[in-house]
């Protein structure tokens, strides 16, 4: 590898690099209806983790986003590795009741609530659905991250609706999962726009171009490293963001500074 | 241990909606493996998928220009149209340094059945030349690959293109029923722990690198081979060694 950063380098020869940790914004757990995922669990996933030196994962489970559980499945796994793992409290607007009430007990997990996730391709209701209410007012009080689920063309949770809701709460910090897949130009307007909107990688980095366009027009302090995990690997994606990224400073923005900042004290972001 | 890689899956030219940064000549790609640390590459060229297989065929041999590093890949086509399977065929991939073929049968419509292809693919079970399946859109479906393999397990195939959802649940059978089945490496090491499942339940001779330039980042595949969960003797099977004895095999 004739990489002509030395931190490139250092990740192909080490695997990881100590002062360059990073940090995945975008993470689910357990077993999946679509896919045979062979390292899904808490365990599994943390030992993942640490073998490319990601510090933290902030992740919604499976199980809380595609079933009517609640959330005490995210946070019993995140308590059991608690310097790795962070929880979004996943919101179902199908089940208004109970995400209400998932809200109400926030406080009482606020050791591993990191933050919203809402999956509204999946749910079938628009992030401006009433279903989502208080939600977006809770982290909008807050100043909590959202996590969106977002893809081009989407009438769920398309780019138009991010600039709604962007505009709507403006402390909320919304993290756009998968950058409005395929409708790249406008993710970036939407992160050039908006404060409180960036960018997020997850299926992002499958493809050559998009991230490049993001760093060039957006800057790499709107971008955050994001995996799926454990649909994605580590190495994969730590790799297509060497590829892609010419500079150091890029790198450890989009890795761990930005997160640790977003982290830290959401409302400075 | 210096890991050398052999690259199943690249391509030459642009995409019809445009490409990001792609080699159009050999000296592009050339420059491109070398900085990546990429010895060798089996090549195909785009118009060979999107224009026409008879027109990308050639293509394909003039972009190449004779470069011992690049190794061809050319499409083919029902024989009884005769557009691509002629007489002296073998010869003609001999003479062209084409040491595998690639089919992609839903976008050039076709059916991948024994009817079709049948005393081909008997000829290139004999020869041991490979057969690539992409799985991109427009390329082969599993029940085409799973209905193929039934007619002619002996095939030597390996299946590229792997798709961005998990595909273990497909793939683990063909690695189990048929022996010449091999997963190209782009797609599935993006899978968190697919790649080294793959290598520990059929061995690591099943699996070949590949990168997916220039639609993919071949830093991606690069970097998680060589972190992976596997033997530094696997990691060089997987990288280069598994490729280098199937086109050591073929004979043409």
């Amino acid at each position: 590898m004739k990489k002509s950063l030395q931190l490139a380098k250092d990740f192909f020869k080490y695997g990881m690099v100590k002062d360059c940790p990073v940090y995945d914004m975008h993470g689910h757990m357990g077993s999946h209806y679509g896919i045979y995922f062979p390292s899904s669990s808490a365990e599994k996933m943390v030992n993942a983790m640490k073998q490319a030196n990601v510090k933290k994962l902030v992740f919604s489970h499976h199980g809380c986003l595609m079933s009517n559980a609640g959330n005490q499945l995210s946070i019993r796994e995140a308590r059991k590795f608690p310097e790795y793992l962070k929880v979004y409290c996943s919101v179902n607007p199908n089940y208004p009741e109970l995400a209400e009430k998932d809200l109400a007990a926030f406080d009482e997990a606020n050791d591993v609530y990191a933050g919203i996730k809402m999956l509204a391709d999946y749910h079938k209701r628009p992030i401006t659905d009433a279903g989502y209410k208080k939600a977006w007012e809770f982290a909008n009080k807050r100043k909590l991250p959202v996590l969106l689920h977002t893809w081009g063309k989407s009438v769920f949770d398309g780019p138009e609706l991010v600039g709604e809701v962007a505009q709507k709460y403006p402390d909320a910090k919304i993290l756009m999962g998968h950058s409005c897949h395929g409708e790249w130009e406008k993710a970036v307007g939407l992160a050039n726009k908006f404060k409180n909107v960036y960018l997020e990688l997850t299926a992002v980095l499958d493809e050559r171009g998009p991230l490049e366009k993001f760093i060039e027009e957006a800057g790499s302090k709107k971008i955050f490293f994001g995996t799926d995990m454990p649909w994605f690997s580590y190495h994969n994606y730590i790799g297509a963001v060497l590829g892609a990224a010419q500079k150091e400073e890029d790198i450890r923005n989009i890795f761990y500074i930005n997160a640790e900042k977003l982290l830290k004290s959401p409302g400075d972001a | 241990m210096e890991i050398k890689f052999f690259d199943a899956n690249i391509y030459l030219g642009t995409q019809m909606l445009g490409s990001y940064k792609p080699a159009v000549k050999a000296s592009e790609l050339l420059e491109k493996m070398d900085e990546l640390g990429i010895e060798k590459a089996l090549v195909y060229h785009m118009s060979q998928f999107e224009y026409s297989p008879e027109e990308g065929n050639k293509m394909l041999v003039e972009t190449m220009e004779g470069s011992k590093r690049l190794f061809g890949c050319w499409t083919i086509l029902p024989p009884q149209t005769e557009e691509i399977i002629t007489e002296d065929f073998f010869g003609r991939m001999k003479k062209n340094r084409v040491f595998a073929l690639n089919l992609f049968p839903v976008h050039h419509r076709f059916l991948l059945k024994g009817i079709v292809f049948g005393q081909f693919f008997k000829e290139l079970i004999k020869r041991k030349i490979p057969l690539v399946l992409s799985m991109r859109e427009g390329g082969s479906t599993w029940e085409m690959i799973y209905s193929l393999l039934n007619e002619f397990p002996e095939l030597l195939c390996i299946i590229s293109d792997l798709g961005i959802w998990g595909v273990d649940r497909y793939t683990f059978p063909l690695l189990e029923k048929y022996r010449n089945v091999y997963l190209e490496s782009g797609v599935l090491s993006l899978h968190e722990g697919s790649f080294e499942m793959a290598i520990k339940k059929y061995g690591a001779e099943r699996v070949i690198f590949g990168s997916g330039f220039p639609e993919k980042y071949p830093e991606a595949a690069m970097l998680h081979l060589l972190h992976s969960n596997i033997s530094a003797a696997d990691k060089m099977k997987v990288a280069s060694g598994n490729l280098e004895t199937i086109i050591s095999g073929v004979k043409l």
